[in-house]
């Protein structure tokens, strides 16, 4: 009898041979079915609720008309088209737009809590000012309310200082998750202003995954999937359903790829954590952590050894078949790799016979496997898996997502100052020796700061980053902000990095203000969705935009000549950039503009490479290397699996760190919402915490249980809270959930279990700037 | 008349639990706290269990959504002293809040811990419905936009929508469905009409094998799930 067939019949209560599958008492039973299952460990609560529990039986009339709004969703990057219920100017209900079809009018849990980010009580409501001069964690700010007007004069005077001084590139901005028109008009602004150095937290995200990707084709980007028609999921560590963006297609997709198509899509999910994707999936593959690269290559040497690749794309579109066709015959055996990855090389050869007979098949790479010092080449081999099997442009495997054409911006008007500004070196050296073929590289930033170098920064202005609390090292950004002389933080909260600010402005949130979005590629075909204020802005907040027009009024002439005719106002701004798409009122009304269907096979023009094909030996690396004078030779440029470098010594610190990141927390700054707590981890069937999970194995070796209160300790670091012991976990390995462990404001998160990230090694992957999130070592010890 | 049921695919949901939210936003129910999920005494119309079987790494985990089964054979009703929990002709299992005596015997009935106790005095949020609630003649006090502390309330399948759908001459099941079936992004849950054989719910069920939770219980629930494979 099968597993399935097991679990189904225990749950249904049904006999088997005698004995149930394990005695479901009803105790048990309850017991499971209670949400709590588990002490909650070391948190420290926040004070009672200072709102005083009322109960108010009039005012509420039965019958109360409400009114649906279109609008766009920013609780993460998938900015989901939603439709907001309005009653008496409150927002009381959230659902999914229809007409948006990346999700098919679906979405996630998380689109919901938008009514507790948008009510959350702890919102600033006016500009703030520090009065305590030290920074520091722990060190109240003793935060002054003043005037918009105060606020704005402090920070013009400082902005005006740093032209006059012909220092724009001393000026840093930071941008968090915010709406695209916010990142034009952030964009537009630092150009404008002079400075090379706007931040994203883009360089923790999926920077590997993107410059793989460019290694065979030329694309920086992220590819998107066309799940409508593939039959066969080969997942490197995506958690698809967790964390790929764009989450809620993916979501909805899953219902489509289990039994919404003539064919039932297998998925196998390759990562050493048994996670709800891999407990989702048909087939769940533990791997060594860090070996991803080999299993590709292993599975490649299959496919080629077997001669199941796509004879015709192979001959016809791609460039150095044959070096690479060596490198994986000669170095990556099924049997050598099993050694590396701990699977059994039947497992490897069946997975790969599977993938490569099975059309159209996609292989996927997310964080768990691209996030680390080499990661880029992890994504090119797996990349490469799917120019095998032909999945590149074709039905049923990787699309090009282009942009949305929004109407483009006036030509910036010439200013001296601000031409010289961006020709200084950016402060996170993206694009040097370091990091040749980066974009964006975060966690530089802080070393740069700190050092001094290649200049110092006298002014920083953050919009919605929080980046002390989601890089890798948070130690390193505390002592990075409080250098700063000037902060200026942007925000509905006061998130960590909020208290090193000497200003906060407080932002309005996503449901209050004007804007356009579009996903994270994902769909193939473009869509963009309008953000609309669907009530009043709360208290003296302001929506980004509106600071920007309002700041730049005060400044010199070229900057405030940046921001002349584009609309005047945020509104307008949006309206400019969407008139080349679609008329305002149809946009207004319907919320949503989508461009053409996808065209597959694009070849004559997709490849961005010397060969115009596809590369396995990457030429664009080549180029840039050259460039650098630097010759590296073929094997270094083809895709590759390098041993992991551990930040840790292995005997001092046994057990490797492998965060993970739950739907609930996904892409987002902030945990003060209590629908998302009290149901943050489904598989342990918890809230409010996060525990330490390690195997039995583990457990027993460290002579710890169930519950025990445990310090994870680094070089770094060390953090504490309690252990849960899981089947799930490969034996040596520590999974923390991601987005617990504030340390600031809001009683639903404050002070509630730890963050993983304040105990990691900062590393990089070399190609593209991505941090390392999986190569730190720690121990495990008794509280 | 019709006997309403829900069907939930094993294989299509992905455990994102926006059910569970859904249904809080739709029907006022009451976020708890660290101590309340301590305490057990966080409130929840809908819920989600996961079962673990296996050793590593042959390991299984089962995440089952659960709202109230909606038994045909509601234990809970079988023990309520005050006749406040009863079976409605369309089989929904609903509650009078005014009868309550909040004796709790109910929830020991329950075998599938479907329902929760007011302990306190809720608050009120901006965000709390305060439209379309069931008819007040008849249901007042009713959860929202207020609740009433010291009473049992569990999950309704929606039938204020489901009402309110019928009186507007709307296909339920199609047109009208619970806010965590409408909710659902991989389209895992349909509802509708047990008894009609072309419904939806009955065509799927004819199809695909299928089980309700602890049917060696005969509780008889009209939740029915189908099975992954
Ligand atoms: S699940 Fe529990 S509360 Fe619901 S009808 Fe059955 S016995 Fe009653
Ligand atoms: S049917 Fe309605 S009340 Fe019941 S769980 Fe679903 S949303 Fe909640
Ligand atoms: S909303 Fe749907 S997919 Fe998500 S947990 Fe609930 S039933 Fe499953």
């Amino acid at each position: 009898m099968g597993e399935k067939r097991r679990m189904e019949n225990h749950l249904a209560g049904k006999k088997e041979k005698g004995k149930t599958f394990f005695d479901l008492s009803r105790r048990k039973f309850l017991k499971l079915t209670a949400m709590a299952g588990l002490s909650v460990g070391a948190m420290g609560i926040q004070q009672p609720s200072k709102a005083s529990p009322s109960q108010s039986s009039t005012g509420f009339g039965n019958k109360a008309k409400g009114k649906w709004i279109p609008t766009s969703c920013l609780n993460c990057t998938a900015r989901c088209g939603i439709m907001v219920k309005v009653v008496n100017g409150n927002a009381i209900q959230i659902k999914g737009n229809r007409s948006s079809l990346i999700s098919e009018g679906q979405i996630c849990p998380r689109g919901h809590i938008g009514l507790q980010v948008l009510y959350d009580p702890e919102r600033i409501l006016s500009p703030l000012k520090r009065t305590q001069t030290k920074k520091g964690k722990g060190i109240s700010p003793q935060w002054q309310p003043i005037t918009w007007d105060q606020a704005l004069e402090e920070i013009t005077k400082k902005l005006r200082s740093l032209q006059e001084s012909q220092k724009p590139h001393h000026l840093l901005i930071f941008s968090g998750l915010n709406s695209r028109s916010h990142e034009d008009l952030l964009f537009r602004f630092a150009e404008a202003f002079g400075t090379p150095n706007l931040v994203s937290g883009e360089g923790l995200e999926l920077e590997s995954e993107k410059a793989g990707i460019w290694m065979a084709d030329g694309h920086f980007d992220l590819c998107a999937y066309d799940l409508d028609q593939t039959n066969y999921i080969l997942s490197f560590g995506a958690d698809l359903i967790e964390s790929s963006p764009p989450v809620a297609r993916w979501l909805r997709k899953w219902g489509r790829l289990r039994r919404e198509k003539p064919i039932r899509t297998k998925i196998v999910e390759i990562q050493p954590r048994f996670s709800l994707t891999a407990a989702k999936s048909d087939e769940w593959i533990p791997i060594k952590a860090g070996t991803d690269a080999a299993l590709a290559m292993a599975i490649a040497h299959v496919i080629i050894q077997e001669g199941l690749f796509d004879q015709k794309f192979i001959r016809e579109w791609t460039h150095g078949f044959e070096a690479y066709r060596q490198i994986v015959l000669r170095d990556y055996a099924p049997e050598k790799v099993s050694k590396l990855t701990g699977i059994p090389s039947e497992t490897i050869i069946r997975v790969a016979e599977e993938f490569g007979r099975t059309r159209p098949a996609l292989a996927i790479s997310g964080k768990g496997a691209t996030a680390w010092p080499g990661g880029s080449f992890t994504s090119y081999a797996i990349h490469c898996l799917n120019a095998l099997v032909g999945s590149i442009d074709a039905p049923g495997g990787l699309l090009y997502e282009e942009p949305p054409a929004y109407r483009p911006f006036p030509n910036l008007p010439r200013d001296e100052v601000a031409k010289r500004g961006l020709e200084q070196p950016p402060l996170d050296l993206h694009g040097t020796e370091n990091f040749l073929a980066a974009r964006i590289v975060t966690n530089q930033v802080p070393k740069s700061i700190l050092e001094g170098k290649p200049y110092p920064i006298e002014m920083a202005i953050g919009f919605n980053s929080n980046l002390n609390m989601v890089a890798p090292g948070c130690k390193q950004w505390e002592e990075a902000l409080q250098k700063i002389p000037f902060y200026v933080h942007v925000a509905p909260f006061i998130s960590e990095m909020a208290e090193y600010a000497d200003l906060v402005l407080p932002a309005t949130t996503f449901l209050e203000e004007w804007g356009y979005d579009h996903s994270t590629p994902g769909a193939g075909f473009v869509e963009v969705r309008l953000k609309q204020p669907v009530v009043k802005p709360m208290g003296n907040s302001k929506p980004i935009g509106d600071i920007l027009f309002h700041l730049v009024e005060k400044l010199p002439g070229g900057v405030r000549s940046a921001f002349k005719d584009i609309g005047e106002s945020t509104a307008g701004f949006v309206r400019y950039r969407t008139s080349s798409l679609v008329p305002w009122e149809e946009f207004l009304k319907s919320g949503v503009w989508r461009g053409p269907d996808y065209q597959y096979g694009k070849y004559a023009r997709i490849f961005q490479t010397p060969s115009r094909k596809f590369e396995f030996v990457s030429g664009n690396l080549r180029v840039l290397q050259m460039k650098k004078g630097r010759n590296t030779g073929e094997e270094k440029i083809a895709p590759h699996y390098s041993e992991v470098k551990w930040a840790g010594d292995e005997g001092q610190y046994p057990l490797l760190l492998f965060p993970y990141q739950p739907l609930l927390t996904f892409g987002n700054g902030s945990q003060n919402y209590p629908w998302a707590q009290e149901i943050f981890l489904p598989m342990q069937g918890v809230g409010w915490v996060s525990p330490a999970e390690i195997n039995p194995e583990t457990a027993k070796s460290l002579k710890v249980k169930d519950r025990d209160e445990v310090w994870i300790e680094s070089p770094f670091g060390k953090i504490k809270t309690y252990v849960k012991v899981s089947e799930g976990i490969q034996p040596g390995m520590v999974c923390i959930p991601w987005g617990q462990g504030h340390t600031s404001y809001g009683k639903w998160q404050k002070g509630i279990g730890c963050n993983p990230n304040e105990v990691m090694g900062i590393d990089f992957d070399s190609i593209s700037g991505q941090s390392a999130f999986f190569n730190t070592r720690v121990k495990v010890y008794k509280a | 008349m019709a006997k309403w049921g829900m069907v939930i695919d094993l294989d299509k949901c992905v455990g994102c639990q926006a059910c569970l939210v859904a249904c809080k936003e739709e029907n006022n129910v009451p976020h708890g706290s660290p101590e309340e999920q301590k305490s057990r005494r966080d409130i929840f119309w809908h819920k989600m269990i996961a079962v673990t079987s296996g050793k590593y790494p042959h390991v299984r985990v089962e995440v089952i959504p659960m709202p109230c089964m909606q038994c045909d054979h509601p234990p809970c009703v079988t023990v309520c002293p005050a006749k406040a929990t009863f079976k409605r002709e369309d089989g929904i299992v609903v509650q009078y809040f005014r009868r309550c005596i909040g004796c709790k015997y109910c929830m020991v009935a329950c075998p599938y811990g479907a329902r929760s106790f007011n302990y306190k005095v809720q608050e009120t949020k901006p965000y709390h419905r305060q439209d379309d609630p069931p008819d007040r003649k008849s249901w007042e006090p009713w959860p929202f936009p207020t609740r009433t502390q010291g009473v049992v309330e569990k999950c309704t399948f929606c039938f204020h929508r489901i009402d309110q759908g019928l009186k507007e001459g709307k296909k339920i099941g199609i047109e009208v469905v619970p806010a965590c079936v409408e909710s659902c992004p991989s389209q895992a849950r349909i509802f509708g009409d047990l008894e009609d054989p072309q419904s939806p719910v009955s065509r799927i069920l004819a199809s695909r094998a299928s089980f309700r939770l602890r049917e060696d219980l005969h509780t008889l629930p009209k939740v029915i799930y189908l099975s992954r494979s």
